[in-house]
């Protein structure tokens, strides 16, 4: 396949998965929906399971796999750096089951407690979880870990956590492993590619840098040093100086008036970490709309996609989830768009 | 040819109690693939097993972490018989694994602590190496004088940059980085004032304080004493590890080698998943066993089950079609072919298995393209020679080199040199006409027959508009034979006949009635689709025809390249000529025969697998004995 006919099937194709998007007043619909209808509109009804607790898992693992037969379609035509950034990304997947497992071990749940909270992923991403359950200790799990394709941000990991068993760290630590090596790889991108995916990705790591920072230093109390040698590098607006401009900010308080004039979306927002998070999200995923739909590198189109979709799918499991467990439809709204109620 | 047309789906009616042994006997006849559709729910609505899989999973955990520290096991003899696995047996079993670990697990962990301390000591000598030109007291100068305030310590090698930019924002720096690409050795400094928050940026950063003895300074040769004496102890300690680890495995490897074989017979058990149902005493299996093997899988269990058992047979529904597990053909002179047939698809219950047609036509066309006796012999050669490597590999090697040499005959070729054999048949660069119009001939026989093939595949799945109408169907056959003879007889200067110019009106007439009834499309759509999927199909054939041509522009391009390696040793002196003469022909025999390879893979994918060959059938896996899959 040539480049251009590679464009026009990611194009074809992106047009094609584009409809399976849910803004946000679809969303809000699916939200009001009685249980039996929402059931038929979103697949629930077709999943079985001995009870509901099952069932939900199922769902969301018929949703995860929704989402990785859609990437590897996007993934076909594409070959080399732009193929390995996209394989790397879905590799977060495995990443949340590493921080799961983790946890797990931390709290000393029993194996299959914990193994109902991974997802299953494709061979191609998927790690050997029975070996890593059958661990001890996270420094085992860890250990086990070296021995995959994850040895980098296992052994980055463990060290860490050697010095000092704490699991925010191990997470911090993880993210940062990750997310360095995603940028890494779309350093190694050409030209537009290059440019638009660090972009897109570089607003990623500002809203994970920024709502993820102030959380360390003013709910955790960690140092500011600390905090800011655990951020990621390649944020889009909030560099390692910005960033640290904010963390010696006495209160948090202090900290929401030094925020960048050049993240608009905060201007207007109520000084809460879980509203700046919401407003970075929407922010992003404003951006994602536009990137998928005009960015004139296709590479950049499908990443936006992915990211919208992953989104919706969550966002849909959300709906599900709260309905099956009966929450108010106040609070589903609430945790859907905080910041609608917060305007109302 | 059909593939898999000798499987029948199995049901067997035993008693639970058997379950495990019937599993056993079926996977050492590697006969037997499960079926997990609940089809039997309704009458025997268990899934026995579920407690004894959960309790394997255990074990095996507790056996690969043993086998992690211990080292692997040998292999069993594959010749004694599996004794099987009972469920007290595997409580027993999984108990004394754990209690293994539980002895065995510190060892780890000792191995782990020494490691660290290795490397802490290899980093320290490395340390003081750094410094041992320097007139400096270490260990006063580990935590500062005053207001400096300086570290001395080593730090993974990815977090340099990082740590070098957060420090330098609380102005302190990074001095005399020295190491490997995994850790580097630093030196810290800053003022005092500033130090505050230093201790939590180095502890995020993995940084470890290096520990310098305190007879660093007034006696050197006191302190190599020392390391050397650290490290032998280390050494020791090591030594009693392991010692300690195969002490325990003197003791205890017989019994740990009897564990592994036992876990292993109940693997068949444990993968029956869905496959096995049970209710009370009863139970039954149901899965696909080709028919050939029917009668030996009746006597093994026979032989092998307590009870009575009842196994019925039958042949594959029409609506299995696509969940019947094909045996794909592995062994022997076809293994490399049906190797090469799966890169592209497993052939569909009831499709035509194209294994020996791919072979017969993938060593012709080859040969076809590379004819020559030299460097077909060397093909062969080369197969028998690295025939352990190759594996059945070896055979590729020898049918597609034993078909240069056949077609090497017919051009009178050998090395390149065409004057020491009379030719057959004909020398290609002769008439070259002649050989690009053989190689179209072989092109529209190559694609009659894969139309042929994929009008009897889509008749035998019942797709008969496919047959008729499809892509490669008899409609877009009848319309290329029209078209080509017409062509023939254009450019025979005979005109284009009436007959001919009648049938492509019809049969396009017709397609394009298809193609529009088949879409329900909005009208726009529709014509754009029945225009495109018209043209599709004229010019699939048209441009397929022409692809073939490369098999006569290889056979021209391998005289070509003879030639020009002849003309350069020509050139040469006696030296030089046979060098220029001996390396030439290794690079046409590597160059050229690995682009006529992937040429002759090309058309057999391209131009043949995507006209006729379905390729989404599910392989044939047989429940085998041992740990062959995953939980």
């Amino acid at each position: 396949m040539s480049r251009f006919t590679d464009q026009a099937y990611i194009r074809t194709r992106l047009a094609i998965m584009g409809t399976n998007l849910l803004n946000r007043e679809e969303l809000s619909a699916l939200a009001a929906l009685p249980l039996d209808e929402l059931s038929a509109a979103s697949g629930f009804e077709e999943v079985t399971g001995i009870n509901n607790a099952a069932r939900l898992a199922t769902f969301e693992r018929v949703l995860m796999q929704t989402w990785l037969d859609e990437l590897s379609a996007l993934l076909r035509p594409l070959k080399g750096s732009a193929r390995r950034l996209l394989t790397h990304w879905a590799s977060r997947y495995e990443v949340l089951n590493i921080k799961a497992l983790v946890r797990g071990k931390i709290g000393q749940l029993p194996n299959e407690e914990i193994e109902k909270s991974l997802f299953r992923l494709p061979g191609f991403l998927s790690l050997n979880h029975d070996q890593l359950l059958n661990t001890d200790s996270v420094t085992e799990l860890l250990r086990q870990l070296q021995k995959t394709p994850y040895q980098r941000l296992a052994t980055q990991a463990l060290r860490r956590y050697e010095e000092r068993p704490d699991p925010f760290l191990l997470d911090a630590t993880l993210d940062q492993q990750f997310y360095g090596e995603l940028i890494d790889r779309a350093h190694h991108l050409s030209g537009t590619d290059r440019a638009e995916v660090l972009n897109l990705i570089g607003r990623i790591v500002d809203r994970h840098n920024l709502v993820w920072s102030l959380r360390y230093r003013f709910n955790y109390d960690l140092q500011a040093s600390e905090v800011l040698y655990l951020a990621i590098d390649g944020g889009r607006v909030l560099d390692r100086a910005r960033l640290q401009e904010i963390l010696n900010a006495d209160t948090l308080a202090d900290a929401f008036g030094l925020l960048p004039d050049s993240l608009p979306c905060l201007r207007e927002i109520p000084h809460q970490i879980t509203l700046i998070e919401a407003a970075m999200r929407s922010d992003l995923l404003a951006y994602a709309r536009r990137a998928m739909r005009y960015s004139p590198s296709a590479l950049t189109s499908v990443l936006s996609y992915l990211v919208l979709r992953h989104g919706g799918i969550s966002a849909l499991y959300t709906i599900v989830h709260a309905r099956v467990h009966g929450l108010a439809d106040e609070l589903l709204q609430e945790a859907l768009d905080p910041l609608r109620e917060e305007a109302a | 040819m059909r593939a898999g047309s000798d499987m029948r789906h199995v049901t067997l009616k035993l008693m639970r109690e058997d379950l495990p042994r019937a599993s056993l006997a079926l996977a050492e006849l590697a006969a037997f693939a499960p079926d997990e559709r609940p089809l039997l729910e309704s009458e025997l609505p268990e899934i026995p097993g579920k407690t004894f899989r959960a309790r394997m999973r255990r074990a095996w955990g507790h056996l690969d972490r043993l086998t992690s520290v211990l080292g692997e096991l040998p292999k069993a003899d594959p010749k004694l018989s599996l004794p099987l696995l009972s469920r007290e047996q595997l409580v027993e079993i999984d108990q004394w694994l754990a209690d293994a670990w539980k002895h065995c697990g510190p060892c780890e962990e000792g191995l782990h602590r020494l490691e660290d301390e290795f490397r802490e000591l290899r980093h320290l000598e490395q340390s003081l190496n750094d410094f041992a030109d320097l007139d400096v007291d270490l260990s006063r100068l580990q935590g500062g004088q005053g207001l400096l305030d300086i570290r001395i310590g080593s730090i993974p090698a990815d977090n340099l940059s990082r740590l070098r930019d957060v420090l330098a924002l609380s102005n302190h720096m990074i001095l005399n980085v020295s190491g490997d690409t995994e850790t580097l050795r630093v030196v810290i400094a800053g003022g005092r004032a500033d130090a505050a928050e230093l201790d939590s940026v180095l502890l995020a950063a993995a940084y470890q304080p290096l520990s310098i003895p305190d007879s660093f300074d007034d006696n050197p040769d006191a302190l190599r004493a020392e390391l050397l004496e650290r490290r032998q102890r280390l050494e020791q300690e090591l030594a009693q590890w392991h010692s300690r680890m195969q002490d325990w495995l003197d003791e205890n490897g017989s019994q740990l080698l009897q564990a592994r074989q036992l876990l292993e017979s109940a693997e068949p058990y444990v993968h029956l998943h869905g496959a096995a149902r049970s209710r009370g005493a009863l139970a039954a299996l149901q899965g696909w066993i080709p028919g050939s093997r029917l009668a030996a899988v009746e006597t093994k269990l026979k032989e092998e089950l307590k009870h009575p058992f009842v196994l019925e047979a039958r042949r594959p529904r029409t609506d299995e079609t696509y969940l019947v597990p094909v045996p794909v053909q592995n062994k022997g002179i076809m293994h490399p072919f049906s190797v090469l047939v799966q890169q592209y698809g497993v052939p569909r219950f009831g499709e035509f298995d194209p294994t020996m047609l791919f072979a017969v036509t993938f060593a012709g066309m080859f040969g076809m393209m590379f004819g020559d006796v030299g460097h077909g012999a060397v093909i062969v050669l080369t197969g028998l020679v690295l025939r352990r490597r190759l594996r059945s590999f070896s055979y590729l090697f020898g049918l597609a080199g034993a078909s240069a040499m056949m077609f090497g005959w017919l051009y009178g070729s050998v090395f390149g040199v065409e004057h020491w054999l009379q030719p057959l048949w004909i020398a290609p660069m002769s008439d070259p006409i002649y050989m690009l119009t053989v190689a179209l001939g072989w092109g529209v026989a190559f694609l009659t027959l894969g139309s042929a093939i994929a009008i009897i595949n889509r008749l035998l799945s019942g797709d008969q508009a496919g047959a008729f109408f499809g892509p490669g169907g008899v409609l877009p056959l009848i319309l290329y034979f029209a078209l080509l003879g017409g062509l023939i007889n254009l450019a025979q200067g005979q005109g284009f006949p009436m007959v001919a110019t009648a049938v492509i009106i019809l049969s396009l007439t017709v397609l394009i009635g298809y193609q529009w009834q088949s879409s329900d499309a909005p009208y726009g759509e529709r014509i754009m689709i029945t225009i495109i999927e018209t043209y599709e199909i004229i010019n699939g054939y048209a441009t397929s025809s022409l692809s073939f041509l490369r098999v006569a522009a290889f056979s021209l391009n391998h005289v070509a390249l003879s030639l020009a390696v002849f003309t350069l040793a020509d050139t040469m002196g006696t030296v030089g000529h046979w060098v220029v003469i001996i390396l030439g022909n290794l690079f046409v025999i590597v160059l050229e025969g690995f682009i006529v390879a992937i040429q002759t893979l090309r058309l057999e994918y391209y131009e043949g697998f995507s006209r006729y060959f379905y390729g989404d059938g599910k392989p044939f896996q047989p429940l085998r004995v041992g740990r062959t899959q995953t939980y």
